[in-house]
């Protein structure tokens, strides 16, 4: 009966509804996405290093494991010392630059030969591998974005590049130029950002990194197997606080969304709410009543919510192809939650007020 | 109503349907509802001593203002009395908590309104299912069926009140009043807002319930012809019984 009475009331004010509902969508999308954009970029950026093929990568003592922070404190030669190691197959120095000019993109400097013997190589879609330093090789995804063909010139890090071709995506970065030429650019001659390491079998692993800490004590040694499990969000300085402060903005846009819709219903319902006490309707029948039209509410919000995400995730993701977004069904029922218990935070005050209210006055109310 | 034009007082009390019970359903003794406006006090009730007996069909008539929806209000429950008491088969509605008047209100009492305040959400079936449900003893088919087809609703069940004729929705909210089985139904001017055929209707199922079920009801009504339906009529005035009870 209750069920039946709040499905009636909703659809009575279908456009109170209707805006309660978007609101409610707008908070449960806006967490699915803002987790969505950050867990794709995590996952898509670790999964493109694990692709590069290597067992393990170094970095500077104390380097972060976003490779783009790091800079290029390391001198080169440490390639040459690294490949005299035992179990070692190959080595690959490789300097990395952030490109903030039409995006934000991590830029390799490779050494072809060195790259090639660690990853096995370029998947060709077009176009030839690097010859000289101002060739550059762009990754499917890029030259879809930004609709770009082999032999297309490309201006990035203030430099006039020529695409020399277009490369299978998933090898550590979208962009990659010869190490010599982005050392001379990026003022780091003879250094490297990251050394990548394959071993001549995966299970030397271990023996290998033991090596390297003997070798190159204080240095940061990282498996890539299982990389992706170590890219989160906690390691990437300010990203925790940047999802948290979005879901409270989210959060707080729910509260405010119900509290002034289920507060107006209130006002607007008084004189039913003095029926319903003339009939003999507790204050928790009232107060349940509010809740249970609440939880409806949101729960039609959240399931909204959850096909706008999905629409959006097509709209950016058409718009802008390198961008990803993992639409995580943990998120989704988290956001659920977050919804619903935002929802009945703001309708707290008014079930609270609605069941208080002097029946006579509720009775005489115009 | 144009056969039913004289005024019963009180003294004129006709026999009830059912003969009353030595215990009045109802009493007040030394009854008093003070309203605290601003910095005034405002009698509306002051000293009312009235017994209802079981299956009595009571009218309580007087001018605007007199006090009838207070004593209405106060001796179902809805609000609570400054002094005095107030006995609701055998409950002192003086003593009882917010809540316990609640409970009372949903096991013992029925209440018709003047504008007969229907859930306008809700069609007829489920505006009378409403009250068998806060009730809390389940749906009972078949007193349903019984008392829609009393009140003649049966064809009228699912339609919402926007729907229906004001003699109609005065039906349902009759219906919802009684559905439950109440000790008392407490009406308050319930034919204020119908025309006259409809308020022959209204009151005429009101003394239908009255003398064939034995139901105990309260009329409050300005209107003489409308009183002459109760077995006994009192007068108010001032807050005050002027006829037909002792007077504090």
């Amino acid at each position: 009966m209750i069920w039946y009475m709040i499905t009636q009331n909703v659809l009575h004010r279908p456009v109170r509804t209707l805006i309660t509902v978007i609101g409610v969508a707008v908070e449960v999308a806006l967490v699915i996405l803002v987790v969505g954009l950050t867990t794709g970029l995590l996952t898509e950026s670790a999964k493109r290093t694990e692709g590069v093929g290597a067992d393990m990568m170094i970095q500077p003592p104390s380097a972060s494991i976003w490779a783009a922070f790091s800079g290029a404190p390391m001198p080169i030669s440490i390639a040459g010392r690294l490949r005299t190691l035992d179990y070692v197959q190959a080595v690959a120095p490789v300097l990395v630059q952030f490109n903030s000019v039409n995006g934000l993109d991590l830029v390799y400097g490779i050494d072809p030969d060195s790259f090639r013997a660690v990853s096995g190589g370029f998947v060709f879609h077009s176009g030839r591998d690097l010859q000289g330093p101002d060739d550059i090789l762009v990754d499917d995804v890029y030259a879809r974005a930004k609709k770009i063909k082999a032999g297309d010139p490309l201006h990035i890090l203030g430099h006039d590049f020529k695409v020399a071709g277009i490369v299978e995506h998933g090898k550590g970065a979208r962009l990659f130029v010869q190490i010599s030429g982005l050392q001379e650019m990026s003022g780091a001659i003879d250094k490297a950002s990251i050394f990548y390491v394959k071993c001549d079998r995966s299970d030397h692993t271990p023996a290998v990194t033991d090596e390297i800490h003997g070798l190159l004590p204080g240095y940061e040694i990282r498996p890539l197997k299982d990389f992706i499990n170590m890219m989160t969000s906690s390691n990437l300085p300010g990203l925790s606080a940047f999802i948290n402060v979005m879901i409270g903005i989210a959060v707080a846009i729910g509260f405010l969304v119900i509290f002034l819709s289920m507060y107006t219903t209130i006002i607007e319902r008084t004189r039913e709410i003095g029926v319903l006490k003339s009939l003999g309707a507790s204050k928790g029948y009232i107060v349940k009543i509010i809740l249970s039209e609440t939880t409806l509410l949101c729960l039609a919000g959240t399931v909204f919510g959850i096909g706008l995400s999905y629409l959006m995730k097509t709209v950016f993701t058409s718009l802008f192809p390198a961008m990803t977004i993992s639409i995580l069904w943990k998120w989704i029922v988290i956001s659920g939650l977050i919804a619903i218990v935002g929802g009945l935070l703001g309708a707290a005050y008014p079930a609270w007020v609605a069941s208080r209210k002097d029946p006579v006055e509720a009775l005489a109310y115009e | 109503m144009a056969n039913a034009t004289r005024i019963l007082l009180s003294s004129e009390v006709r026999s009830p349907a059912r003969e009353p019970a030595l215990e009045p359903i109802l009493k007040t003794e030394n009854l008093w509802k003070i309203y605290r406006i601003g910095k005034m006090d405002v009698p509306a009730l002051r000293g009312i001593d009235v017994e209802v007996f079981p299956g009595e069909f009571l009218s309580i008539m007087g001018p605007s203002g007199c006090g009838k929806s207070t004593l209405l209000h106060v001796i179902g429950g809805l609000a609570q009395a400054t002094r005095g008491r107030v006995l609701l088969d055998g409950n002192d509605l003086t003593t009882m908590s917010d809540s316990a008047r609640t409970l009372l209100r949903r096991h013992k009492v029925g209440f018709v309104f003047q504008r007969f305040n229907l859930l306008p959400t809700l069609d007829a079936y489920h505006n009378i299912a409403l009250a068998q449900h806060i009730h809390g003893n389940g749906f009972d088919p078949h007193r349903f069926e019984a008392v829609a087809n009393l009140l003649g609703l049966s064809q009228r069940l699912h339609h919402r009140p926007s729907e229906l004729s004001g003699g109609e929705q005065q039906r349902v909210a009759l219906a919802r009043a009684i559905i439950s089985e109440p000790k008392i139904v407490l009406a308050d001017e319930p034919t204020g807002n119908l025309d006259t055929k409809s308020s022959e209707s209204v009151l005429s199922l009101l003394r239908q319930l009255n003398k064939d079920l034995g139901q105990t009801i309260v009329m409050i009504t300005h209107n003489p012809e409308a009183a002459t339906y109760g077995n006994r009529v009192l007068h108010m005035r001032d807050g005050m019984v002027v006829n037909g009870a002792s007077v504090h």
